[in-house]
């Protein structure tokens, strides 16, 4: 009889997603009808009798595989999306702090000091504040993993897959050429006003930290998405 | 009767709650305990426990867990959290409140 109750409830998630989460409701549905059955033929019901009764009292289970769907931005819990938002914010945060460490640092070495090393010294301070908001940003990626993509079934989470990686390609070309336009307009820009051509070139390499930070926050953003 | 089952439909999750906050149990065994407690005057569809258990999860209310049966098919248990009884002090409360309210409106 505990074959038949498996059965059944089989029938009954037919159409459920193909997810963990339906394997694991099915399984606590099956094991508790049965336990259920095994309580009435304890009290003296018909095999029969008691079957029809545990059936009966499952109700309409199609309303629950919604939720089996799982949507990844739910997969978090409420208060771990707050944390991951709140260290996201901070290392923006602190992103910006050192640009205006930079550009700070630049106009003191511009005005007080004349040596040029003054300004290669600034660079690497800036660098050195860019690496704890990097770290933050890897640690919130690496924090909770993202396990809910393998729950959907394959073709549909490939289909997302692709249609997600269009869109983020063509928002990615054009955050890089907004990066190396600014970057390219800052050079001119400070080698005219500073004449320092000798020096100004390293605002490239600042660029490519700027390119290497776009992709990293989009690939963050890949695996959070 | 309608009236009774429509509240009852209501409180479903607090209802969970309270089972959960004496110890950590299972799908049947809350139902048992609903049943003996209101002489077997009221059950719930299984489908309804089941959707409750997934709010309350997804809300951080409880938590879940297999447990090491040998025998038979492995329960799955449930614990609530410390949201969870925050939760259940709270709603608790609102009817502690909606019952004075409405007893005193139906005098």
């Amino acid at each position: 009889m505990n074959e038949k109750i498996r059965k059944h409830i089989e029938e009954l998630f037919t159409n459920a997603p193909k997810t963990r989460k339906a394997m694991e409701l099915r399984e606590e549905m099956t094991q508790n009808t049965i336990e259920k059955y095994q309580d009435l033929i304890a009290e003296g019901f018909q095999e029969e009798a008691a079957y029809q009764n545990v059936i009966s009292s499952i109700g309409d289970v199609t309303e629950l595989f919604g939720d089996l769907e799982e949507r990844t931005p739910l997969s978090l819990p409420e208060k771990d999306r707050k944390k991951k938002a709140l260290i996201n914010s901070a290392a923006a945060g602190l992103y910006i702090f050192a640009i205006g460490a930079f550009l700070c640092g630049m106009a003191i070495t511009e005005i007080w000091f004349f040596y040029p090393e003054a300004a290669t010294i600034v660079i690497a301070l800036t660098v050195l504040l860019c690496i704890p908001p990097t770290c933050m940003l890897v640690y919130a990626a690496q924090m909770y993993p993202n396990y809910q993509r393998k729950d959907n079934t394959l073709v549909e989470s490939y289909k997302e897959a692709v249609h997600a990686r269009n869109k983020e390609k063509s928002v990615k070309a054009f955050v890089s050429a907004i990066v190396w336009l600014a970057t390219l307009i800052f050079y001119f820009l400070i080698s005219y006003v500073s004449s320092k051509w000798e020096i100004t070139w390293i605002i490239f390499l600042a660029g490519g930290c700027g390119q290497a930070i776009v992709c990293l926050v989009f690939s963050l953003r890949q695996k959070t998405a | 009767m309608s009236i009774t089952s429509d509240i009852l439909r209501g409180h479903t999750e607090t209802i969970i709650l309270a089972h959960l906050l004496e110890q950590d149990s299972y799908g049947y065994q809350i139902n048992k305990d609903i049943m003996k407690k209101t002489d077997n005057r009221c059950e719930l569809k299984e489908a309804t426990l089941y959707s409750a258990f997934r709010r309350l999860e997804q809300a951080g209310y409880i938590r879940t867990y297999w447990g090491d049966e040998t025998v038979g098919a492995r329960r799955r248990y449930y614990s609530i959290t410390e949201e969870g009884r925050r939760a259940y002090q709270s709603y608790k409360r609102d009817w502690e409140e909606a019952k004075f309210t409405i007893d005193q409106l139906l005098k």
